[in-house]
């Protein structure tokens, strides 16, 4: 698949040379791999956007270098997607006189602002939760990366964050999520949210066999604003004053026609 | 019909914003006020974040206002003299509310001073206008000949040093509280989102005497004036102004200006005060309850920084 050029960014390329590097220390338990595709590379947020339906399918196959002309399963796939990080903060409140206010706060670094998990069975049976921790399969891995020492606030408040982030629609974990549709060939749908935060995304895609990782792939796609939005939203950061100069135009134009037109 | 805000990044019904921003529009149109006390609150309730919420009411408030302050400009009933005073300490004001408005965003403590702000503030002037209307009301029914309190009665706020005439509002009287109302309601406007006509006018009118024939056109040219620059300064130093949800509230608002304008005129003065002061009320006990019942979740998430 080719990448978009707006997808050339260093996260990306050091992501994608981990992930080769990864491939090329850990010897597969069997020579496989892994051929998929997305439903669509971008996502674009036009002015009705209103969330968007992708799929992810693929297929195991031999290695290139190997003898064998077919693949033995039972085979396990789960597809993880990422969207961009973003410092978030969890607050608790507490009452303090009477009165309820955020007392508490952790904050936690690059924590991805979408994260979605698929996989074809339950993540418990694929494999053993350190796998799964280690790879960033579980929502909670990504709670373990804070600034804050206090280990069982952190935790507290992490396990919140995704709580918080699951009622959004912005975290999941769907354990039926990915259909096998023969022995090695799979497929998996996934709905964005209208509320998906626009950015690069990744979409890691693991196959797994006997617990073990023996095949990994992975892809990017674009949520981003086109057109008008897209305008807006770069007008708003990068010409704040004119961005700002217009609005008032736009309001004191707006009062004047409405006197105008409702004028009796 | 679903409309994508390019700032707020969410997506929301068109019929609805315009919808709040007309029924906004015609209470404002109704009691003279800019009705962001009400929008503001509406807004954050319907899920869209509270800094972009405070920043894109602003601007709806400009374009409220802007209709009522030209066609009090035509007759002439804007003291323009006395504006200039206000709008210049109100934009000063205002620097320091949008400054405040940052830390306070940064530190998690944004939404409890929005609320103990319109807690304080329309729970006040609530009361004081409740209690006046009544007692207006009730005099008016006992058949008592309502005296005007005149113009040019004095208190010892006008005995201030710096003396300024006001040629329209036929005032003579010290600079130094009419900058100090300027500044503090340019100060918790741009805190609050909201123009601050409801705590002008009684400003004006109680403190400063100034005569019933200029006050809603004076109070209305300030807000315009006051509120277009804490627009621009939201627009630069939080970039949290979302022109496509503003506009729709400014639509919507307009247009329902007009007809609350003109059911107005059915209702007595004391009356549309009693009822202002009725629904200012409510609002500020619908924020006194979210300071004092549990939360439904204590826990609450916000992104700190920028996408990365």
């Amino acid at each position: 698949m080719r990448l978009q050029p707006s997808f050339h960014l260093q996260t990306l390329r050091l992501l994608a040379s981990f992930f080769l590097f990864a491939a090329c220390m850990i010897a597969p338990a069997q020579a496989a791999r892994l051929i998929s595709q997305l439903s669509n590379d971008s996502v674009e947020i036009t002015s009705s956007f209103d969330g968007e339906r992708m799929n992810f399918f693929g297929t195991i196959v031999p290695d290139a270098g190997s003898t064998e002309k077919t693949v033995a399963g039972p085979f396990h796939v789960v597809v993880v997607v990422l969207g961009p990080t973003q410092n978030r903060v969890a607050r608790e409140m507490t009452n303090t006189f009477g009165i309820w206010r955020n007392t508490g706060q952790v904050e936690f670094d690059n924590f991805p602002s979408y994260f979605h998990v698929l996989s074809s069975g339950r993540l418990g049976d694929i494999t053993d939760i350190t796998t799964l921790t280690t790879n960033y399969i579980l929502p909670e891995s990504h709670t373990l990366a804070t600034s804050n020492t206090d280990w069982w606030k952190s935790a507290v408040f992490g396990q919140q964050l995704v709580r918080l982030m699951t009622e959004q629609g912005l975290f999941g974990v769907q354990e039926n999520g990915v259909n096998f549709l023969s022995d090695t060939f799979y497929s998996a749908r996934l709905t964005l949210p209208s509320n998906a935060p626009p950015g690069p995304y990744i979409a890691l895609t693991y196959v797994f066999k006997d617990g073990a990782i023996i095949a990994r792939k992975s892809e990017g796609f674009a949520v981003r604003k086109i057109g008008f939005e897209r305008f807006l939203a770069l007008a708003s950061t990068q010409q704040p004053l004119l961005y700002g100069l217009v609005c008032v135009i736009l309001a004191l134009f707006t009062g004047w026609l409405g006197g105008v037109i409702f004028k009796r | 019909m679903q409309i994508y805000l390019p700032i707020a990044e969410m997506s929301v019904n068109l019929f609805f914003l315009v919808g709040i921003g007309g029924a906004v529009g015609f209470l404002s149109g109704l009691f003279g006020v800019g009705g962001g006390f009400l929008l503001t609150p509406l807004l954050i309730f319907s899920g869209v974040p509270a800094p972009v919420a405070v920043a894109s009411v602003t601007g709806q408030v400009v374009a409220a206002s802007t209709s009522g302050a030209l066609a009090h400009y035509r007759r002439g009933a804007i003291d323009l003299h006395l504006a200039m005073y206000l709008v210049l300490s109100g934009v000063l004001g205002a620097f320091g509310g949008v400054a405040m408005f940052s830390i306070l965003r940064n530190a998690g403590q944004l939404d409890l001073v929005i609320s103990l702000g319109f807690l304080i503030l329309l729970g006040s002037v609530g009361t004081l206008m409740l209690v006046e209307s009544t007692r207006a009301i009730l005099k008016q029914r006992k058949g008592v000949v309502v005296r005007e309190r005149l113009p040019n009665q004095h208190n010892w706020i006008h005995g201030l040093p710096l003396r300024v005439r006001f040629k329209k509002s036929r005032l003579y009287i010290s600079v130094l509280p009419v900058l100090i109302i300027g500044l503090a309601i340019g100060f918790v406007g741009s805190l609050l989102g909201i123009g601050g006509g409801f705590i002008m006018v009684p400003a004006l009118v109680y403190l400063l005497r100034v005569p019933g024939n200029v006050v809603i056109g004076t109070s209305l040219a300030q807000v315009v004036a006051m509120m277009a620059a804490t627009t621009i300064l939201h627009a630069v130093q939080s970039q949290s102004v979302d022109i496509l949800l503003a506009f729709c509230l400014m639509v919507g608002g307009t247009a329902g200006a007009q007809f609350g304008a003109s059911a107005g005129k059915y209702l007595r003065g004391e009356q549309l005060r009693g009822l202002l002061a009725l629904l200012v009320l409510a609002v500020a006990i619908r924020f006194g309850l979210s300071l004092v019942i549990a939360p439904a979740d204590p826990f609450s998430m916000a992104v700190v920084g920028g996408m990365q």
